[in-house]
């Protein structure tokens, strides 16, 4: 459904996009990961026919951005950073001009605006003006003006910046529920966000894609082994080597005395072993915490690594 | 064309939603009254050489190039600047609208409230009728004249908005333009090569709207002013273009 190759974005001899290449089936919902800076805006401006690439080549949903830049952006709904609205215009104002410059066949405008007004939950607002509504209104009314041509490719910049953690919940919900019937690629800084709403992460830093995978995935390749956090009372000099000993179990290092950090295998669980150990030997389990490793460490272990290593790293994805 | 109508409608719907609207509308009449109530009672002074009060109205006085000069970047200050601050400009250009329908869906509907402003201004020449014989020629000439100094000026409005994301600056720059437009003519009496004379001469607004004002619709005025017009739009366009390379 998206296509890149070699995609490079120079400003004023700053390279801010450098070679970036991907493919993103049809109905992926893919979470573009990366601090402020690292050139998720431009690449999402670029893929939208809003910033014309310096290099590479974009196609989207079949259509050459080259070729035809106009017929492309029929095919992308396109929510920007900060949710661009007209704060003097109604809802139902917006809804229709949106509509007419989207191309909507004049007989459906009706029909679509219903239908988005519905989807986004907007229904009891479209007599509003759009600057007294809430953020979180003016999000689901930004969002609705970029379905409003059921565009087969839906592109958004920082979707939930900016809500409460209700409203973030019901946007989230609504991109998951958007999923199920377009490509999606959506850029957030907030972690737990693409853990929950893509299917596919690519981490991107300094112009460059780090890492791509799925969240799961990319959380035991790159973080290691699953671990426990296991606290004992009365346990003695001995916990070490006896937790050690348990199945599945690779690695044990004590913290603190009488905390401990148990790695196992990602396919091991040794919690009921850990807890037999502890009945057997008389110790007081205190706390037994599954500690993931949250795409959070990923996060900040793959953006804060020297130049070179990016580089590599950047290297690596590009050859898998 | 839907495309186009579709945002001079949008505009349209900014312009009378914001108070701007109505205190320029307001402050427009107010000193059209005004000059007109002024130009009336000078012209009824039996001393005052025979002159009708339209043709002075219509560009005879300092107080119209004044007005013009300094409503049309109000009217024009915001189109494309504040797209640009608000980011929604990035909404209109991933829709399938090229540039050149913005710029001219946006000039249009700057048009039509420059027209709006004019229009009540039609009762002076209905109270005129009553009192008096018109000769509807020149009047009609010097709206003619209106409309063609509005559309080059709204241009260089136009223009001028899409420099910058700020429409305070937009502003400066649209007043500075015009400013530049219209004392060139006015520069003519100062140049002694006659040349150069003569070109400036064509260039004088000032003359060219008077000469409307008489009921003289030169094609020369016309041709200059819709070539300029049409100029600045499509520098409007380009500059439109331009910003997103950068």
């Amino acid at each position: 459904m998206i296509e890149v190759e070699n995609l490079g974005k120079t400003y004023v001899k700053e390279p801010v996009v450098r070679d970036l290449s991907f493919f993103v089936p049809e109905g992926q919902v893919l979470g573009f990961l990366g601090p402020n800076g690292a050139g998720k805006t431009t690449v999402m401006r670029m893929l939208t026919a809003f910033l014309p690439p310096t290099t590479g080549r974009v196609v989207v949903a079949g259509v050459d951005l080259d070729e035809d830049p106009v017929a492309l952006r029929r095919n992308v709904g396109y929510l920007p950073e900060n949710v661009p609205l007209y704060p003097e215009m109604r809802v139902d104002e917006y809804l229709r001009f949106r509509a007419d410059i989207e191309e909507v066949p004049r007989a459906e405008v009706r029909d679509r605006m219903d239908d988005v007004a519905e989807r986004c939950m907007i229904g009891d607002v479209r007599r509003q003006v759009i600057g007294t509504l809430s953020k979180g209104f003016r999000q689901r009314v930004g969002l609705a003006g970029a379905l409003i041509h059921q565009p087969p490719v839906l592109i958004l910049d920082e979707p939930t910046v900016g809500l409460d953690p209700n409203q973030i919940i019901r946007v989230r919900e609504l991109i998951t529920e958007l999923g199920r019937d377009h490509t999606v690629l959506l850029s957030t800084h907030i972690l737990p966000e693409v853990e929950q709403v893509c299917e596919r992460v690519f981490i991107i830093d300094r112009g460059r894609i780090v890492a791509d995978g799925a969240p799961d995935a990319l959380r035991t390749q790159l973080i290691g082994n699953p671990a426990l956090a296991v606290e004992l009372k009365g346990a003695d000099g001995v916990a070490t080597e006896a937790l050690l000993g348990l199945p599945g179990v690779v690695a044990v290092s004590e913290r603190e005395p009488g905390h401990f950090v148990v790695e196992h295998a990602p396919d091991a669980d040794p919690r009921e072993a850990v807890f037999g150990l502890a009945v057997e030997r008389g110790w007081v389990l205190m706390a037994l915490i599954p500690h993931r490793a949250s795409l959070e460490d990923v996060f900040v272990r793959l953006t804060t690594r020297e130049e070179t290593v990016a580089e590599e790293l950047a290297e690596e994805v590009s050859h898998a | 064309m839907r495309k186009t109508w579709a945002i001079v409608r949008r505009e349209l719907i900014a312009y009378f939603s914001s108070p701007l609207a109505y205190v320029v509308l307001a402050a427009f009449l107010l000193m059209q009254g005004y000059i007109f109530y002024l130009l009336v009672s000078f012209l009824n002074n039996p001393q005052t050489q025979a002159m009708t009060p339209l043709r002075l109205f219509f560009g005879g006085t300092i107080f119209f190039w004044l007005f013009l000069l300094f409503v049309v970047p109000v009217i024009t200050m915001r189109l494309i600047a504040e797209e640009r601050r608000s980011g929604t400009i990035e909404v209109l250009l991933t829709s399938p609208v090229t540039e050149a329908q913005v710029v001219v869906g946006k000039f249009a509907a700057a048009m039509l409230f420059y027209i709006a402003l004019w229009l009540p201004t039609v009762l002076y020449v209905l109270v005129l009728m009553r009192h008096s014989e018109i000769d509807l020629g020149p009047v009609l000439a010097g709206y003619v004249g209106v409309l063609l100094l509005g559309f080059l000026f709204l241009a260089v409005g136009t223009f001028a908005s899409t420099l910058t994301d700020n429409q305070l600056i937009a502003a400066i720059i649209a007043f500075a333009v015009m400013v530049a437009l219209f004392s060139i003519g006015l520069v003519e009496q100062l140049i002694m090569s006659s040349g150069l004379k003569a070109v400036l001469g064509h260039m004088n607004l000032w003359t060219q709207m008077d000469d409307f004002a008489k009921g003289i619709v030169d094609t020369r005025h016309v041709v200059y002013q819709l070539s300029f017009g049409a100029l600045f739009l499509f520098l409007a366009a380009k500059s439109l273009e331009v910003k997103k390379w950068r």
